[in-house]
């Protein structure tokens, strides 16, 4: 996995250059302490959602972060509608 | 309460069966994923005010019953107005603090106060609907030339055909778990009532917001300056919209969308607010919950030869669940602790810390 910056005690930054692909960082908002309980898929999953097509912003994921199908639960990230694109694993199977 | 949670369990189907739910017709069941919970409010299933303390109104316009599959359909038929399995629940608890008194006033919460959280959403149809899809936008995305750096990324163009069908069936299914959520607050509120001897109205049971946290949605957020509309994807998230706007009821516009955030059955859960600097950062969003920290199998393992029912007995919870493994996959240390998720976002001011809700008793799927 990539490069991991920590930003404040509140945030991590996955850089844009950290995998192939990536249009955007990620952040994940994480203090030190959870940090130790972040499982590398997960990070791993955040830089993925970073490559696909009209991310806007950043790849953001939540300090209840764990690894889901594609996304990461605990996942936010926003497409542009006009050239983004939606993803069911966005969502997950338990959807509402 | 043990004879409460005894009334709920009894009054609220859950577990992985379909024994209790609404019988739906194939055309009742089409209308309700157009109209989501206002489907459950024509049907004499809570009020006109319920909805208004809901995200969306819980209906997202635009949802299309066509664009379900029938064996979605055949999974949904059954299910409306139950709890399911897994880490859905219904929780009895008490505000244990106030952190935010103004706030904590606007959304009629005060310390010592018995609160019920219901925790459930579109059960099997919004599943199927998720696994139909998955082939669909996996073809997709090959068709219209994504690289996907993980299979499982599977996405195609919002505009395309097949991201609109997505969309639309997906609007079905959270339109079917916002009325469950209204069927089962309705489950309840009657029950407590049967119990306690006394009208919802008499006991003061209203509900405080409904929202989601496993949703796509068209938004309008600025970003460097600049209004654009966004397909905001919230997986394990929750929306967090902060004071001022229009999609708030009136009532708590002057103070910030309720978030609420669900923790394990032994430590606590929380009401949040959202704030501008969730406008800002996170396209109004902070987190949803505890987030596990265990595995189910790994939880089960850590379970074995433990009684976690009299554990949380012990602890002052009473605990009903359906399934036969629920209670060790959902147990208190298979989770983070919810206080520490929260004091993050609290601290980065995505959301601010409204109330800490201990739990009493809970029915578990």
């Amino acid at each position: 996995m990539g490069d991991i910056i920590r930003l404040d005690g509140n945030r991590i930054e996955v850089s844009a250059d950290s995998k192939e692909g990536m249009l955007v960082p990620g952040i994940i908002y994480v203090d030190p302490e959870l940090e130790r309980h972040l499982e590398a898929q997960a990070i791993d999953q955040v830089a993925n959602v970073a490559t696909l097509p009209g991310i806007v912003g950043v790849s953001m994921a939540m300090p209840d972060i764990h690894t889901g199908y594609g996304f990461p639960i605990g996942g936010v990230a926003a497409f542009d509608i006009n050239d983004g694109v939606i993803s069911p694993g966005g969502v997950g199977y338990d959807i509402n | 309460m043990k004879d409460l949670v005894g009334v709920l369990y009894n009054s609220v189907p859950s577990g992985v069966g379909t024994k209790g739910a609404l019988a739906l017709s194939l055309d009742d069941e089409r209308e309700l994923l157009k109209k989501g919970a206002r489907w459950a409010v024509e049907r004499g299933f809570g009020t006109a005010d319920d909805l208004d303390k809901t995200e969306s109104g819980g209906c997202i316009e635009g949802a299309d019953p066509a664009a379900v599959s029938g064996k979605a359909l055949e999974r949904g038929k059954n299910q409306q107005g139950t709890l399911g399995s897994g880490n859905h629940f219904l929780e009895i608890q008490y505000v244990s603090e106030i952190f935010d008194e103004a706030a904590a006033n606007a959304f009629g919460l005060f310390k010592g106060q018995i609160t019920v959280m219901i925790h459930t959403g579109s059960r099997g149809l919004g599943h199927q609907v998720c696994t139909d899809y998955l082939s669909t936008m996996e073809k997709a995305a090959k068709k219209y030339g994504i690289k996907l750096y993980d299979k499982e990324l599977a996405a195609a163009p919002f505009n395309s055909p097949e991201a609109q069908q997505y969309f639309s069936a997906m609007k079905g299914a959270a339109n079917y778990a916002w009325a469950n959520r209204q069927v089962i607050m309705h489950q309840t509120m009657e029950a407590f009532s049967r119990a306690l001897g006394a009208s919802p109205r008499e006991l003061g049971l209203r509900l405080v917001y409904d929202v989601a946290h496993n949703i796509a949605k068209v938004e309008h957020h600025t970003v460097g300056g600049t209004k654009r509309a966004l397909v905001v994807h919230r997986k394990g998230a929750t929306r967090a919209f902060a004071k001022g706007h229009a999609e708030l009821p009136e009532s708590y516009r002057h103070i910030g969308q309720p978030v609420l955030i669900p923790g394990d059955m032994g430590r606590a859960s929380y009401v949040l607010t959202g704030t501008q600097k969730a406008m800002a950062e996170t396209f109004g969003s902070t987190c949803h919950g505890a987030g596990r920290l265990m595995s189910r199998h790994k939880a089960i393992k850590a379970a074995k030869g433990r009684a976690i029912w009299r554990e949380l007995e012990d602890q002052g919870v009473t605990v009903m669940t359906a399934g036969r493994t629920t209670l060790a996959e959902e147990m208190p240390e298979a989770y983070k602790d919810v206080s520490n998720v929260v004091e993050i976002v609290h601290s980065a001011g995505i959301s601010k810390k409204v109330a800490m809700l201990k739990p009493l008793g809970v029915v578990k799927g």
